[in-house]
């Protein structure tokens, strides 16, 4: 028998979390007597930001080390999951990791009667409005918390690694047990009972929260599948391949990009634009990476939300406070033009923009480790423009 | 790993790690007591160096560590460091391997050992960091020993066997070992870790012995030379690399003395292949899938059976010989390409044909291109060119077919 977990966690931001899982699963198995290995699905990296990349871990009670490598480590991704953990729940949105590859649903490798294991401070229903529907039914489960964000070269510990550990073990004991848990992090130093503690609660804390999901649950997966073609169906030359035309039209989705690869699943905030506020400086759409910003005819720069991944650039250089505010990827439940709403109703637009906004302001210094920083923003009531 | 504790009472080895390929043959580097680390980063070869730099930063090896500034610089760092008699590391991959070659061709015709490490990649373009063959194999014919490594924990023994045998006076070459990007660079296994005693009694200090480049030992090495000369010179390299066969044979015998029965057989390790009528051979982490196959094939009651060979250079000619001559059917899987080649055919394919090609009954040769750019060699992909290795041998042509393996077709 074999047991495999997948931890899909964010590019760069959750690297040494989602790997840190990976190797505590194998090591609490190995302490078990089961026979475990680990790896990362490689072509993930390099790394970029926010990218959605996976980590596994495999353990068997019963099969020889070779056999379970040949089963899964000769493998660049796997088949199915008995427990897929989302670090970010963000992710539940699809992710896309690279081109050519298609937006997936987080839940596509879950197993029947598997489980998905997601970091959130959604409730169930909340998520299920984002995943695609299976033909089976599966468990949900939730461990309360905020995506542990760090960067490539730090390690953010704020226990979410030992209390991912602790959930995985309520979801699924047959890949490691919290007794377990608890022993390999009492052993782990000074303050090992304090990482136990904080597995255990996960633990319980966990085995009240998880959820069956019927296969009428979920939604009509929206994104298509990209079908790869054979090497005699493209282009005898296939090393040159048509790139990206530069062309710009003034209006929405005015710019060329590549449909190969939108990037949009990559963000875990996206930027509310207040129009009315807009002083047409032309930063956001100067500096952003990405060319999401597209200018109307009216001077203004609309959003591309297929686009963005949400570094928070625009935020950072637009000049008129409260213009451009980084929220909550979950929060928003399309992707559609967001000037075009402005222009139909600029008081309802304007309101709605307010209430995504809501009272905090959130940054994620990644370098330092420190995890997200909240302030406080401040409500702007509608500008009207002088005639 | 059973044998690993067994020996652990006499004090072989030290403990079990975690480690990823990589890391593993970072612990290969730290155990030889390596003086000099030339280091430049290209995946999937770049995990090694920073598992060596965190090592040394740890105070577990007292080594020099040069950061260069290209491929090139760092394996000319590692020759000369190796011509002053230290034990020197590098290592690379893919496309880095390839822009070094002028450094690692000297090297060789240098009669230098230091030991690099190959994270085996695809050779640009396009840019793919997968694992395909291509790379090594390009010193195959350099005076290079080359050998490929199937796991973790064979990664780091052969760290300690690769010293062994280049630095033995009768051989005298780099060394250079292969492993898979990313099935084994980057997978994390538990791997037993030697005792340092033990590594002591196994490799001897390195001895460059009158060669050495030293104050007091003043030599000039490479002297520009004419057509009276290098002929000359060329037979003493072909001399060594013959004689590097029968020291590989004493070394692992030696390794086995002191780590307990490890490797049943130096250049190749042949599985289920006593009664086989059809065998697979191939190189790397292929072995997993590969033998996993031969074990299912088996309980169906299918003569089956796989030959993982370890090293390809020097070539164990006569010992393969005398093994695939018994088979009805052999199939060679090549990580590699060889565009034009005869059947374009793969590069060991080439070799094991040329090699078997003296024998008054031959097995039918298959031949299957697979695996390239890091696409996975599956359990059932190996289990097809079983199938296909047997309906050429009951066909008995002599017509080679070459398959490719996994490909969109």
């Amino acid at each position: 028998m074999i047991k495999r977990v997948e931890v899909n966690y964010r590019g760069i931001f959750q690297k040494n979390l989602g790997k840190y899982i990976g190797s505590d699963i194998v090591m609490i198995a190995t302490r078990m007597g089961k026979v475990a290995f680990s790896n990362g699905r490689y072509s993930d990296s390099p790394e970029r930001n926010g990218i959605p990349c996976k980590y596994f871990a495999f353990v068997s009670p019963d099969l020889a080390e070779e056999e379970l490598e040949a089963e899964c480590g000769a493998k660049l991704d796997i088949d199915e999951a008995d427990v897929s953990v989302v670090l970010d729940d963000t992710m539940v949105k699809g992710v896309e990791p690279w081109g050519w590859h298609g937006v997936r649903s987080i839940n596509e490798k879950v197993r029947e009667k598997g489980c998905l294991l997601v970091v959130t401070r959604h409730d169930p229903a909340q998520l299920l409005q984002f995943v695609g529907k299976k033909p089976y039914p599966y468990r949900l489960a939730t461990l309360e918390g905020d995506a542990s964000l760090a960067g490539l070269w730090v390690f953010k510990d704020d226990l979410t690694r030992e209390r991912v550990l602790g959930a995985i073990a309520a979801v699924d004991p047959g890949i490691i047990a919290i007794d377990a848990v608890e022993g390999y992090l009492r052993d782990k130093g000074a303050d090992g009972a304090r990482r136990a503690a904080a597995a255990r609660e996960a633990y319980e804390a966990t085995l009240r929260n998880i959820h069956i999901v019927n296969p009428d649950q979920g939604i009509d997966w929206p994104h298509p599948l990209p079908v790869l073609p054979k090497w005699h169906e493209f282009e005898d030359l296939g090393i040159v391949v048509p790139a990206v035309k530069r062309s710009f039209e003034i209006g929405p989705r005015g710019q060329s990009r590549n449909d190969a690869f939108k990037r949009g699943t990559t963000k875990t905030h996206r930027p509310i634009v207040r129009f009315d506020l807009c002083i047409k400086c032309t930063l956001c759409w100067l500096d952003c990476p990405d060319a999401c910003f597209d200018p109307t005819d009216d001077g203004l720069y609309d959003v591309n939300y297929e686009v963005c991944v949400g570094c928070h650039k625009c935020a950072d250089v637009c000049p008129v406070p409260e213009c451009i505010v980084m929220v909550d990827e979950l929060k928003a439940t399309d992707d559609k033009s967001p000037w075009q709403r402005y222009k139909k109703d600029p008081v309802e637009y304007t309101a709605w923009a307010e209430k995504m906004k809501g009272k905090e302001r959130l940054r994620y210094p990644h370098v330092t480790g420190t995890g997200m920083e909240v302030s406080e923003g401040k409500e702007v009531p509608l500008k009207v423009a002088k005639r | 790993m059973a044998v690993a504790q067994e020996t652990q009472a006499t004090g072989a080895w030290e403990r079990q790690d975690l480690l990823n390929g990589c890391q593993a043959v970072a612990q290969g580097v730290r155990l030889a007591d390596v003086d000099v680390i030339a280091a430049y980063p290209i995946r999937p070869y770049t995990e090694v160096m920073d598992a060596l730099s965190k090592i040394i930063a740890d105070g577990q090896l007292d080594a020099e560590y040069i950061i260069a500034d290209s491929e090139h610089s760092q394996f000319e760092i590692a020759k000369h460091a190796a011509s002053v008699g230290a034990r020197a590391f590098a290592g690379s991959s893919g496309t880095g391997w390839m822009y070094g070659m002028e450094a690692l061709v000297v090297t060789a015709t240098d009669r230098l050992p230091p030991l690099f490490l190959v994270g085996n990649r695809a050779l640009d373009d396009p840019g793919a960091f997968g694992v395909e063959h291509n790379d090594a194999m390009a010193v195959r014919d350099m005076g290079w020993l080359l050998c490929w490594a199937t796991t973790a924990q064979e990664a780091l023994e052969h760290v300690l066997i690769g010293y062994r045998v280049a630095e033995d006076a009768r051989v005298l070459m780099p060394m250079a070992l292969a492993m898979d990007g990313a099935f084994l660079t980057h997978s994390q296994h538990m791997v037993q870790v030697p005792s340092r005693e033990a590594v002591a009694k196994f490799l001897p200090r390195f001895n460059l012995g009158k060669r050495v480049m030293h104050p007091d030992n003043p030599v000039s090495i490479a002297p520009q030379v004419n057509e009276d000369w290098v002929m000359e010179l060329r037979r003493q390299n072909w001399e060594a690399a013959r004689r590097a066969k029968p020291v590989i044979a004493e070394v692992y015998q030696e390794f086995n003395k002191i780590f307990g029965e490890r490797y049943s057989h130096p250049y190749f390790s042949p599985f289920m292949t006593d009664d086989a009528e059809i065998v697979l051979l191939g190189l790397g982490a292929v072995a997993m899938p590969a033998r996993t196959a031969v074990r299912r094939l088996r309980d169906q009651g299918q003569k089956v059976g796989y030959v993982n060979l370890r090293w390809f250079r020097p070539f164990p000619t006569t010992e393969l010989r005398e093994l695939l001559g018994r088979f009805k059917g052999v199939g060679i899987i090549d990580r590699d390409c060889a565009h034009g080649s005869p059947d374009s055919g793969g590069i060991l394919f080439h070799d094991v044909r040329s090699c078997v090609y003296p024998l008054n009954k031959r097995p039918v040769m298959s031949n299957f291109i697979g695996g390239l750019g890091g696409r996975d060699i599956s359990i059932e992909d190996c289990i097809k060119m079983f199938d296909l290795t047997r309906q050429a041998a009951d066909k008995g042509s002599e017509e080679v077919a070459v398959t490719w393996i996994g490909l969109r077709e």
